[in-house]
């Protein structure tokens, strides 16, 4: 089966609950917004394909399944993430203050050169803010990371964020395929087919 | 962190080691509502792995009468900090200390319980079958080995090995070929001669039979069919088959080991059901479990808090349901970290894969398996290695129980150990007088892949739900269409039906809802 794409990046979504995380991955993915049946259908993660520089580019963002709600986040999560939307909201301060802790979380269990971009989500809630933009912009500063201000339900920048961390994962990606040190990985399970018993006999690996 | 955990469920269960994460996604997957605790901070219990800092501050921790982990010890055989004189280190001839192993800790996960996975096995089955499989990566094992003439040789597996091997002449080969095709049809033919002539007697005799050399014998009883001299021939037949069966799948040889560990594996399966929307609490214990006989429910206090559940799985060695019940050693297990790895170059090719070692001891009467991981596991940090020794306990010191191993393994070897641990993994020895609705979990069992674990959680799953499918296909993402906003605008014929089923009771809510407003 031929590829339809040149890279394929495994994104996450991170941040308390409430902050808007699956919302955010339904504007990007469906470009839509009602999620409240999310936990029963069970989606794990979206993928959309998008193009950066005439490269097809795969983006499988997964989100926490709930499992943020009581700091349960499996370390398995973590797994061969390559970017992470790191997500508060600006009407709940509380969110914004546990960001500090969610990087001690990535920290100990990511990747150690994991892209990571904080998101001040609910941006068109301005009545009800709680933290300036500044604040956010500050704290990304820290970081060393990116920093955008985002509405999934207004469609404000939820694109350009995703766009945004991809294109700073093909450079690295693509950097480090120049120093001809591609990343090792396993093998993904498949349905076996339903092979007759004896096949081994006629098959390459027979002993 | 506000308390705002609901209230009634229908399961509750305790421990997130393998077999309760599989009951606890099982039960989620086909619609129940499912709350899944555990008093430790990490997932797994004794499936668990660690990195090198919290491994030792889990074997430094109290054990507790009821434990399922306990007889635990580490010892450091290097140098804390390294002499100023030796500073200076050059590539390739690195003095490892206690401190530059420690700065490396997060890249090792140290499992409790290292298990090897057949490539056509029950749990790569259950992983496809489910589709938790695109939770974890593999890495095929490297090499499957044996121990012959007091060296550690590998056991050919696919054809090119056969044919390329120096340790088997022609007529070896063509022997070995022979006897396996022989296993391979073993059982299609009813009225084969030898299925007739050597029912009711040992493998051995029948390997015996087939006059296949020594070496050939080792090779099938220690590797392939993994026997004892007692193993009944029809036995021996079907795990020589089991072996075939799972070759030419992925890699040289039909095993597979998860990336990062074993650990993983439990947090896959607790994935799916907070998917489904299990609610996951860790750091948190039960401390009190009573019947309510008016609704017949179970009543759990944990953290002042009371919760309501038609039915309670535990895992053995948590209280309270565990409060009182008498612990017998089960499992010894020793883990070693080195800094070279065992066997010669050719079994550690550009630095060493996974290899796995079945030991036998001096009489051939008890057994051990070694697991030996570099860093391409993803488990062990690059230029050091992990040997995971495990056998049946037979006392509570587990490093005597693996003495005999130990000995074969590193007494004239060249392998510079850097750490040694030794413990005991316990199970019940019997059941508390408990509710008759807590379904107890066993302790894991001294075996190489899942199947005893897997049928025992699909067994506390047939008793609570007879009626309910174990662990369906869950849909790819992509299978399940949305459009727009309206719920029932979801592609219902692209679910499996049990989720057409709750979907549409979903909707049936939805309009009640409407009704009442």
């Amino acid at each position: 089966m031929a590829k339809t794409y040149d890279y394929l990046f495994k994104l996450l979504l991170i941040g308390d609950s409430g902050v808007g995380k699956t919302c955010i991955l339904f504007r990007f993915s469906e470009d839509a917004f009602n999620t409240t049946f999310i936990s029963t259908i069970g989606i794990d993660f979206k993928i959309r394909t998008i193009e950066l520089d005439n490269k097809k580019i795969k983006l499988q963002i997964w989100d926490t399944a709930g499992q943020e709600r009581f700091r349960t986040i499996t370390t398995a999560y973590y797994r061969g993430a390559m970017g992470i939307m790191l997500v508060y909201d600006i009407t709940q301060e509380k969110s914004f203050e546990n960001i500090k802790n969610w990087i001690r979380n990535i920290e100990e269990n990511a990747s150690a050169d994991v892209e990571k971009m904080l998101l001040g989500n609910k941006c068109e809630l301005t009545d009800k803010r709680q933290v300036s933009k500044e604040r956010g912009e500050q704290l990304a500063i820290e970081y060393g990371i990116k920093f955008m201000e985002t509405s999934a339900k207004a469609s404000i920048n939820v694109e350009e964020a995703f766009l945004t961390l991809a294109s700073d994962i093909k450079a690295k990606t693509e950097k480090r395929m120049e120093a001809n040190n591609p990343p090792k990985g396993g093998h993904q399970l498949k349905p076996m087919d339903s092979r007759t018993k004896d096949s081994w006999l006629s098959r390459c690996s027979l002993l | 962190m506000a308390d705002d955990l609901p209230e009634q469920f229908d399961l509750v269960v305790i421990g997130t080691g393998f077999t309760e994460s599989c009951i606890a996604a099982a039960a989620s997957r086909v619609g129940k509502s499912v709350l899944h605790i555990d008093s430790n901070e990490y997932y797994g219990d004794v499936w668990s792995s660690f990195s090198m800092d919290t491994y030792c501050a889990r074997i430094d921790r109290v054990v507790e009468p009821h434990s399922t982990l306990r007889n635990a010890s580490y010892t450091w055989h290097v140098a804390e900090t390294a002499p100023e004189t030796e500073s200076i280190e050059t590539q390739g001839d690195q003095r490892w200390t206690r401190d530059s192993v420690m700065a490396k800790s997060r890249r090792f996960s140290l499992d409790l319980c290292p298990r090897i996975l057949y490539a056509a096995g029950e749990l790569v089955q259950l992983l496809i079958k489910s589709n938790i499989c695109r939770y974890a990566e593999f890495r095929a094992v490297d090499h499957v080995c044996m121990r012959h003439n007091e060296e550690i040789v590998s056991v050919p597996c696919s054809r090119s090995d056969v044919f390329n091997t120096k340790s088997l002449t022609i007529v070896e080969k063509r022997l070995l070929m022979k006897f396996l095709t022989a296993c391979n049809d073993y059982g299609e033919d009813k009225c084969n001669e030898d299925s007739l002539e050597f029912r009711g007697r040992t493998f051995l005799e029948y390997l015996q039979a087939q006059r296949v050399t020594e070496k050939i014998s080792s090779c099938v009883m220690q590797a392939i069919a993994m026997c004892g001299p007692n193993t009944s021939f029809e036995e021996g037949m079907q795990r020589t088959q089991r072996f075939l069966g799972s070759l030419g799948r992925y890699g040289n040889t039909p095993f597979l080991f998860p990336m990062y560990g074993c650990g993983e594996l439990p947090q896959c399966f607790c994935r799916l059901c907070a998917v489904y929307g299990g609610i996951y609490c860790l750091k948190r214990a039960v401390d009190d479990i009573g019947l309510d006989a008016e609704t017949n429910e179970l009543v759990l206090s944990s953290a002042g808090k009371t919760l309501r559940a038609k039915n309670v799985v535990s895992a053995p060695g948590y209280s309270p349901v565990s409060k009182g019940v008498e612990m017998r050693p089960h499992i010894s297990r020793g883990l070693f970290v080195a800094s070279n790895p065992l066997g010669n170059e050719e079994l550690n090719k550009g630095g060493g894969g996974v290899n796995l070692l079945r030991l036998l001891d001096a009489d051939g009467q008890r057994e051990a398996i070694l697991i030996q991981l570099s860093h391409y596991s993803g488990a062990c940090p690059e230029g050091l290695y992990v040997f995971h020794l495990t056998t049946p306990a037979v006392s509570e010191d587990p490093a005597s129980d693996l003495s005999a191993f130990t000995s074969l393994l590193f007494d004239r070897s060249d392998v510079q150990l850097i750490f040694s641990s030794y413990f005991t993994i316990a199970s019940q020895s019997n059941k508390s007088a408990a509710a008759e609705h807590i379904h107890y979990t066993e302790a894991p069992t001294f075996e190489l892949d899942y199947d005893a674990a897997i049928s025992n959680a699909r067994q506390v799953f047939n008793k609570l739900y007879a009626d309910a499918e174990f662990l369906p296909r869950a849909p790819d993402p992509e299978e399940i269409v949305i459009d727009g906003e309206d719920p029932s605008a979801l592609n219902e014929n692209s679910l499996p039906e049990d989720l057409r089923a709750q979907l549409h009771d979903m909707q049936q809510a939805t309009q009640e809802m409407d009704i009442q407003e």
